[in-house]
């Protein structure tokens, strides 16, 4: 089937099977990896990344849902020299480790501050809550959206 | 107090090296791999516990360009995927396929297609046929009589062993005279206790891509925390030549133990990509992973006495290790449990029998602190209940009887054996017991109502590295290699793996410090086994220790190199010449105090080495470290039990840590939160039980049922507190020592401690869940 996506910007157009994931369209076709394979069926969050600005897990996603529609994933945050307020929160606080779930948490805390430029930390926790990290403990996470959103505001 | 050395870069946060590319998603993974040409391979698992597999038709695959691989098509090598102990202590029953499954999920056969969807077509097209047998899925049941045999013979150092009884392995130590120990005791309390079997959840699943080369050889990146034994492990069951072994250093999604050993998918990924000629890739799915590994589950028996004053007098441990299916470092853990045990707490007389038995379970592998977590829980939860007898505080009784300072400890096992140069255990102690107000924290059963607040305390430590100063059964040495930039940096080569706490990055401010330059100043670069001399792997706590140790070895040849050519070409005494970072040139300087013009630069010294054909200034060595020194930590922890749902909640958590010298302390701490999030969730959360029907998982390899955190279950950032003991370890690079399994270790028992001191209940096995508090509250209710 054929879909025009517009991702990280650009407008593409695609062939695809009616049952390819946006996720492994991104990861094969485009090389974009930073969308991550954690579990495939909506468990881990670490493929979540914005389709209309609103967060989505690319694996529970069919690409042909995409058709018309804009995808922005980690590779088009940032300015292609400097980085994102969220990015470089991230590094700040130390809420970086292995860096497996760091795409999927950044995609996530970017539409939260979106829709709330201003979250207290317990609306932090609830909407980070389906996006899993095995190394932080959430703690510098927690810290780091707190610190994007004062950069951003 | 210790009296350490002021840092210039040590001590101060630093932004990791691989951070842009992680915040980015330029990062590749394994798993985020591919080639041109590749296949995509995927494998077919066993869906009974304990079988025979009696025939594979591979004829109704109709995709002929689908390569297949199936058990008579692998080297019928015995190996053991985790090679860090010698040859006498590694036993091998593994085979790269296997035509005998010993657990729902072990790999029968594999295949490589196009794509990962013809991969998986071509697998269901496979006709298997197998016998099956019956399973066992408990430890102590599967050592009773007439008990199906899970394997015949094992090897163990090019011998054969009949396995008796389906105990893998056994460990039997006695030290002092225990009998007389507990007659002198005025009270002792035996208790059994039984663990959890944990899912390590790394957010990466085990995955690997095989590039065959043309001169027979392979380039491996995988999932791994040993680039060099990986490459050991395939040269002995392919017996291709080493130097056309690659193994590539790639970054790590997480592992928490979970890539000690060799991944199975490793040598599978070999074998198609030999067989295709063709690029593989294998990057198992979730529910794979799920079946690839855990932690160990342990049963306990343990005794402990102590006299009227509370020294304890002696202790007595049965252990009973559920190893799975497979060998991966049972015998090693058999002594690292005695180790881990008797190395908490001074015990004048203890005794320990230890077995390691097989189930047709998935195999056990280590899980951040290899048994530590699990015999710490037991060890702080029976001290409470001991000091309660004695009647003296918990707190009290640690104090009186914890090994620190000059004492010997042989944390990683009986052939691991060392002096403690620095503890902080008395420091995180008593401050933590000031921050919480522990001696005025509620007693157990004041509490009535809904909601009960109870703190807890748990104390332990883990071992930085496995060094010692004679050899034992554990091999542990490092290695690294720095040479001199022409525009006065530094490359820093290693094999060392960072698993995400900022090992590298340390190690790097370890040679900053040591050359007198800013952190960014050294390169770390991504080699790979050919580029690096030897590291063991990256575990046991000791990538800063032992890692670090090596890298500030070859920093400081290298600084002596420096003062040597520099003596030559400013006509100076080389050990006379001093160093200093000139900010404004961004150079190193060396110079000669006091005598104008008889300075250079790091550049100005590259450069003119170069012109003149002098030569590279560089290092490579290997190092040894001459102990393994506890890094200690403790945790106060305040719980919320509600006594209607049974859910509990942390309120307050309490963390001080002693890793000597801190070098990113950002970094350092979020090795406490990582671990206070595993610890809690090992304490109330997690486990995987099996369905002895089916034989599989009760989750069938979902994370939807197997618990972990949330950023909802774990407490607000104001009510976690971390801080760490003014310490310095002698035998450390600038005293530095490991923190990440320490981190973890006491936390079970703490939580265990407040539970009980809400409720006035104590568990006897992991997880407390809601269900079992319901149940205990049930009962104490139906006893009153």
């Amino acid at each position: 089937m054929k879909i025009d996506v517009t991702i990280n910007g650009r407008e593409r157009s695609f062939d695809v099977p009616p049952n390819t994931l946006l996720l492994n369209l991104l990861r094969e076709r485009l090389d974009l990896t930073g969308s991550k394979y954690g579990c495939g069926i909506g468990e881990c969050g670490a493929c979540t990344l914005l389709l209309d600005g609103e967060p989505v897990l690319g694996c529970m996603t069919l690409a042909v849902d995409c058709d018309g529609r804009t995808v922005e994933t980690i590779e088009g945050l940032g300015d292609g020299d400097g980085l994102h307020p969220i990015q470089e929160a991230y590094l700040e606080e130390g809420a970086v480790q292995c860096g497996f779930c760091t795409p999927g948490f950044i995609m996530t805390t970017k539409a939260l501050l979106e829709e709330e430029p201003n979250p207290s930390e317990a609306e932090i926790r609830e909407y980070l809550k389906g996006n899993v990290c095995r190394c932080t403990g959430y703690v510098n996470i927690v810290a780091a959206v707190q610190s994007a959103a004062g950069k951003m505001r | 107090m210790s009296s350490k050395p002021a840092f210039k870069v040590l001590g101060r946060d630093t932004q990791r090296q691989d951070g842009v590319a992680k915040v980015t998603g330029r990062e590749k993974f394994a798993s985020d791999l591919s080639l041109p040409n590749m296949l995509h391979a995927r494998v077919l698992k066993s869906p009974y516990a304990h079988a025979k597999v009696k025939r594979i038709d591979v004829s109704a695959i109709s995709d002929p360009t689908v390569v297949t691989l199936t058990p008579d098509e692998v080297p019928d090598a015995r190996f053991c995927p985790r090679l860090m102990s010698t040859p006498e202590a590694t036993y091998k029953d593994w085979t790269v396929l296997t035509s005998k499954p010993r657990y729902v999920g072990e790999t029968i056969a594999a295949v490589a297609a196009e794509s990962e969807e013809a991969a998986q077509r071509a697998l269901e097209s496979l006709v298997v046929e197998y016998e099956e047998f019956t399973a066992v899925f408990d430890a102590l049941g599967s050592m009773e009589p007439g008990v199906e045999p899970i394997h015949d013979y094992i090897e163990l150092d090019e011998e054969t062993l009949k396995v008796e009884s389906n105990i893998a392995c056994h460990l039997e130590i006695e030290e002092g005279d225990t009998e007389e120990g507990f007659r002198q005791a005025d009270h002792v309390v035996e208790r059994t206790y039984r663990t959890n079997r944990r899912y390590h959840t790394q957010l990466e699943t085990k995955s690997v891509l095989v590039r065959p080369e043309p001169n027979g050889g392979v380039t491996v990146w995988s999932t791994t925390q040993t680039l060099h034994n990986t490459r050991i492990l395939l040269h002995e069951i392919f017996g291709i030549p080493m130097g056309k072994i690659r193994v590539m250093k790639v970054p790590i999604g997480g592992s928490f133990g979970s890539s000690i050993q060799v991944n199975p998918v490793v040598p599978i990924a070999v074998a198609l990509a030999l067989k295709a000629r063709r690029p593989v890739k294998l990057s198992y799915t979730r529910e794979e992973d799920l079946h690839d590994h855990c932690s160990y589950q342990m049963i306990f028996k343990l005794k402990l006495g102590a006299d009227r004053e509370g020294k304890l007098t002696a202790g007595h441990l049965d252990a009973w290790l559920d190893i799975g299916a497979h060998q991966i470092q049972a015998y090693p853990l058999l002594g690292c449990v005695v180790g881990w045990w008797v190395s908490l707490y001074k015990l004048p007389a203890k005794s320990y029998v230890g077995k390691a038995v097989y189930t047709n379970k998935v195999p056990s592998c280590a899980f951040r602190g290899y048994g530590n977590p699990q015999i710490t829980w037991a060890v702080e939860t029976l001290m409470d209940e001991l000091a309660e007898k004695v009647g003296v505080d918990p707190l009290d009784f640690r104090f009186m009887n914890y090994i620190g300072e000059g004492d010997l400890f042989w944390g990683q096992g009986p052939s691991v054996k060392s002096v403690i140069h620095s503890c902080g255990v008395e420091e995180i102690l008593t401050k933590g017991a000031e921050m919480s107000d522990w001696y005025n924290r509620p007693r157990a059963e004041t509490q009535t109502g809904r909601h009960r607040r109870g703190w807890g305390m748990g104390r332990g430590y883990h071992t930085s590295s496995a060094g010692a100063p004679v050899p034992g059964t554990v091999i542990d040495f490092g290695g690294a290699m720095l040479k001199l930039n022409e525009d006065g940096t530094f490359d820093y080569v290693s094999a060392l793996m960072d698993h995400g706490g900022g090992t590298l990055d340390a190690n790097a401010k370890i040679i900053a410090e040591e050359l007198e330059i800013p952190h960014h100043k050294v390169n770390i670069v991504r080699a790979d086994t050919g580029t690096t001399v030897y590291d063991v792997c990256t575990h046991a706590s000791r990538g800063i220790y032992s890692g670090g140790g090596a890298a500030l070895k070859v920093a400081a040849q290298v600084k002596q190199k420096i003062r040597e050519q520099a003596g030559n070409l400013l006509d100076a005494y080389p050990n006379a010449l001093k160093f200093r970072y000139d900010q404004q040139r961004e150079q190193a300087v060396v110079y000669a105090e006091g005598i104008e013009g008889r300075e250079i630069t790091y550049k100005e010294l590259a450069y003119t080495m170069r012109n003149k054909n002098l030569g590279t200034i560089a290092a490579v060595d290997s190092y040894r470290q001459p102990s393994c020194p506890p890094h200690f930590t403790g945790y106060f922890i305040e719980v919320d039990v509600d006594t209607w749902t049974g859910k509990v909640r942390p309120l307050r958590v309490i963390a001080g840590a002693d890793i000597g010298t801190v070098i990113n302390p950002k970094l350092a701490k979020g090795q406490i939160h990582g671990g206070l999030a595993q610890g809690w969730s090992m304490t109330v959360n997690e486990d995987t039980p099996y369905d002895p029907t089916s034989g599989d998982l009760w989750n069938r390899g979902f994370i939807s049922d197997y618990k972990v955190p949330t950023s909802m279950d774990l407490p607000s950032l104001e009510a976690f507190t971390v801080f760490f003991a003014d310490t310095y370890e002698p035998t450390g690079p600038f005293g530095a020592k490991g923190i990440g399994e320490g981190a973890l270790n006491p936390v079970a028992g703490a939580v265990a401690n407040a539970i009980q001191n809400a409720l006035g209940v104590r568990f006897y096995e992991l997880p407390i869940t809601k269900d079992r508090i319901l149940e205990a509250l049930k009962r104490k209710e139906v006893e009153a």
